[in-house]
């Protein structure tokens, strides 16, 4: 070992521990935000007590905190992780600082296929109930773990697959765009422009067609919120996040390749261009649909996690997927406790607030662009 | 200049043909090369070197013809594979996320690591970087390099990924005059290793550089390799004049110094060979 791999091994220490700084900090921030709310009677250390087993809680209090902030602040990381694991895969991919889940139309076509099975009424519940047990020959098979899991979660599942197909449409796009010599990195924003209006103009109609049922929850698609994901839904994209992260993870070398020096420099590093971008475009779709189908549209965490993420670690995808699931649990987190506090009891949606810090983050990105990460 | 043992072939181009839609840039284009050899490609912009080096490295599809790698069909080899035996230097590197010059390098570990990087993988960085003279870059930013050093980055990942073979697309075009030379010498050590099993096939503008380094020099013209064999074969008055349209005068080889030319116009004398556009 001489002293340059020495001290490559250094600095690869020291990006650990930042990470492992930001994970400490998004876990006290957790903790933090469950003690936080309007609720007169559960201030912070009354909160951290009833947690802690200190103190006895009412059952209004433990409602509270286990059905109200919990589950709330669940789906805040587990959202977080995935949106921003989804904006670091696509700017990797596609070597373009600019885009992410909601700048390539990637979360208004989520968005859109959750809608839709809204509305439309996707219940499959009922009819994947009579299927499992054998068109009604044997109702025991329902109590059957697997089963009955799968019965418990059809519903949900039924919107995630809906707003996965319909992200897919939007990943079919930007892939044939990417097949199209020369195009620029603002192309791919423009088509996504394109992309959020069309969707945003099917919602839009389908206002006309809704019950007041439905309007409210369509209400919920142009800014998302993390009000109505319940603990069971925040539990179930939290079991689909771990299962698909080392997916990510093993990508790192390509991604590594590919955003570094492009597809001749990724194919004679034996990377095969093509073939990567398509995988990886189709996995960051699955995570941005597992999320928007609860939430709503929630926008820029997928473009600026991953970028302050990269001035802590740099461009390594090794590290870089890691920090940026981490960066985007906590901004999420800190977007939602802001929203839920500040102008308390009044609740500013998530989406909203990632917006208004958002926006100008991706001005300054577009202005800063020809310079180069 | 050729060796007099019989030597294993690394690759053999057999009849390549390739064209962009309606521009056929290379026709029947035969090509062997053996070990330790260090081998220049010579032609005018546009005669189809850069297209040649793609094909070989599978960037490019050619319309037809075989290309063996060590007796293997390079298209039965995936990319990683193909990665491990054949390195390219690119043109140029364009970046939009950039890297520490050391990580740079590494990427050329990515063939011959699944995901951990072990500490020989290190060091083997570290060994080029100071082969190269690069030390001093390694915990710099690569798009915060002006554009010899980059390209002196890109060689060198090219190296750590230790290749049969490189393949090499003007890899000297932006390095000044000290560089040059030193990056030569460089990729003329490794290749002409007695024990080791690597070659070098390398697209140039510069004839004298091709002449001082070069075993081997191909002139590539009007769609054919029009002329294969050492720099003294091969760069004659008459030759020189057919490719390039200029008339020049043959320096032959001496004692102390390598076969230079000297590029005459009409009108001017010129010391340097200056063809490009
Ligand atoms: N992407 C491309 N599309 C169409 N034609 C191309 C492309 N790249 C190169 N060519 C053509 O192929 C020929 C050979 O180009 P190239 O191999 O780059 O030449 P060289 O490297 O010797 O200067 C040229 O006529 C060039 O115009
Ligand atoms: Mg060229």
């Amino acid at each position: 070992m001489d002293n340059i791999s020495n001290q490559h091994i250094q600095n690869s220490k020291i990006q650990i521990l930042l990470i492992f700084i930001l994970t400490v900090s998004t876990f006290l921030l957790a903790i933090f935000a469950l003690g936080m709310g309007s609720s007169t009677n559960l201030d912070f250390l009354t909160t951290l007590k009833i947690v802690l087993s200190l103190e006895e809680a009412t059952t209004l209090q433990s409602d509270i905190i286990w059905k109200l902030r919990f589950p709330r602040i669940l789906m805040a990381i587990v959202g977080g992780i995935a949106l921003a694991t989804a904006g670091a895969l696509m700017q990797g991919c596609l070597g373009n600082p600019l885009v992410s889940p909601l700048t390539l139309g990637v979360a208004s076509g989520a968005a859109l296929g959750a809608a839709l099975a809204i509305v439309i009424g996707f219940s499959i519940s009922g009819e994947l109930a009579y299927l499992f047990s054998f068109f009604g020959l044997f109702p025991g098979i329902l109590y059957w773990p697997p089963i009955e899991f799968i019965l418990f979660y059809s519903d949900s599942l039924a919107i995630i697959v809906n707003a996965f197909l319909f992200s897919l449409i939007v990943v079919a796009i930007i892939i044939q765009l990417g097949n199209l010599r020369s195009v620029s990195a603002e192309s791919y924003i423009l088509v996504g422009i394109a992309i959020t209006f069309i969707a945003g103009a099917i919602v839009s109609t389908m206002q006309y067609f809704a019950t007041d049922a439905q309007l409210s929850q369509l209400a919920h698609w142009s800014f998302g919120s993390l009000s109505r994901p319940t603990l069971w839904d925040a539990v179930l994209i939290m079991i689909i996040v771990i299962i698909l992260m080392p997916f990510a993870l093993i990508r790192a070398w390509d991604l590594n390749t590919l955003s570094l020096g492009g597809d001749d420099f990724a194919i004679s590093t034996g990377v095969d261009p093509k073939v990567t971008r398509k995988k990886i475009l189709i996995f960051s779709a699955l995570m941005t649909s597992i999320v928007i189908a609860f939430t709503g549209l929630i926008g820029f965490l997928g473009l600026a996690a991953p970028h302050m993420s990269r001035l802590i670690v740099g461009n390594d995808y090794r590290k870089l997927i890691p920090c940026s699931a981490v960066f985007g649990a906590l901004l999420m987190l800190l977007a939602d406790t802001l929203g839920r506090t500040l102008f308390a009891p009044i609740i500013i949606p998530v989406g909203i607030m990632l917006s208004i810090l958002g926006g100008p983050f991706f001005m300054y990105l577009l202005l800063r662009n020809r310079s180069g990460f | 200049m050729s060796p007099p043992r019989k030597l294993r072939e690394v690759i053999e181009i057999e009849d390549l043909n390739f064209s962009w839609k309606n521009n056929h840039v290379l026709e029947d284009v035969n090509i062997s090369i053996p070990n330790n050899q260090l081998i220049a490609i010579l032609g005018i912009n546009g005669a189809g070197k850069s297209t040649l080096l793609k094909c070989i490295n599978k960037i490019l599809k050619p319309d037809s013809g075989n290309i063996k790698l060590q007796s293997n069909d390079i298209s039965d080899l995936n990319l990683v594979e193909l990665a491990k035996r054949i390195s390219y230097v690119p043109q140029s590197v364009l970046t939009s996320f950039s890297m520490e010059v050391f990580d740079v390098v590494l990427l050329g570990r990515r063939p011959h690591i699944s995901w951990r990087i072990s500490n020989e993988d290190r060091d083997k960085v570290s060994k080029t970087l100071k082969f190269l003279n690069l030390e001093d870059f390694a915990f710099r930013r690569f798009n915060q390099l002006s554009g010899g050093e980059r390209q002196r980055v890109i060689i060198a990942k090219a190296i750590a990924q230790d290749p049969n073979l490189f393949l090499m697309d003007e890899p000297t075009s932006d390095l000044d005059l000290k560089n040059q030379i030193e990056v030569m010498t460089c990729i003329k050590k490794l290749v002409s290793k007695k024990e080791g099993t690597k070659s070098a096939l390398i697209a140039i503008h510069d004839i004298n550089t091709a002449a001082r380094f070069a075993d081997r020099i191909l002139l590539l013209h009007d769609k054919k390799i029009v002329a294969d064999g050492t720099p003294e074969d091969v760069l004659t008055e008459e030759n020189i004049a057919n490719v390039f349209g200029v008339t020049s005068e043959i320096i032959p080889k001496s004692k102390s110094n390598p076969l230079r030319v000297i590029i005459k116009d009409k009108t001017n004398e010129y010391k340097e060979n200056t063809e490009e556009e």
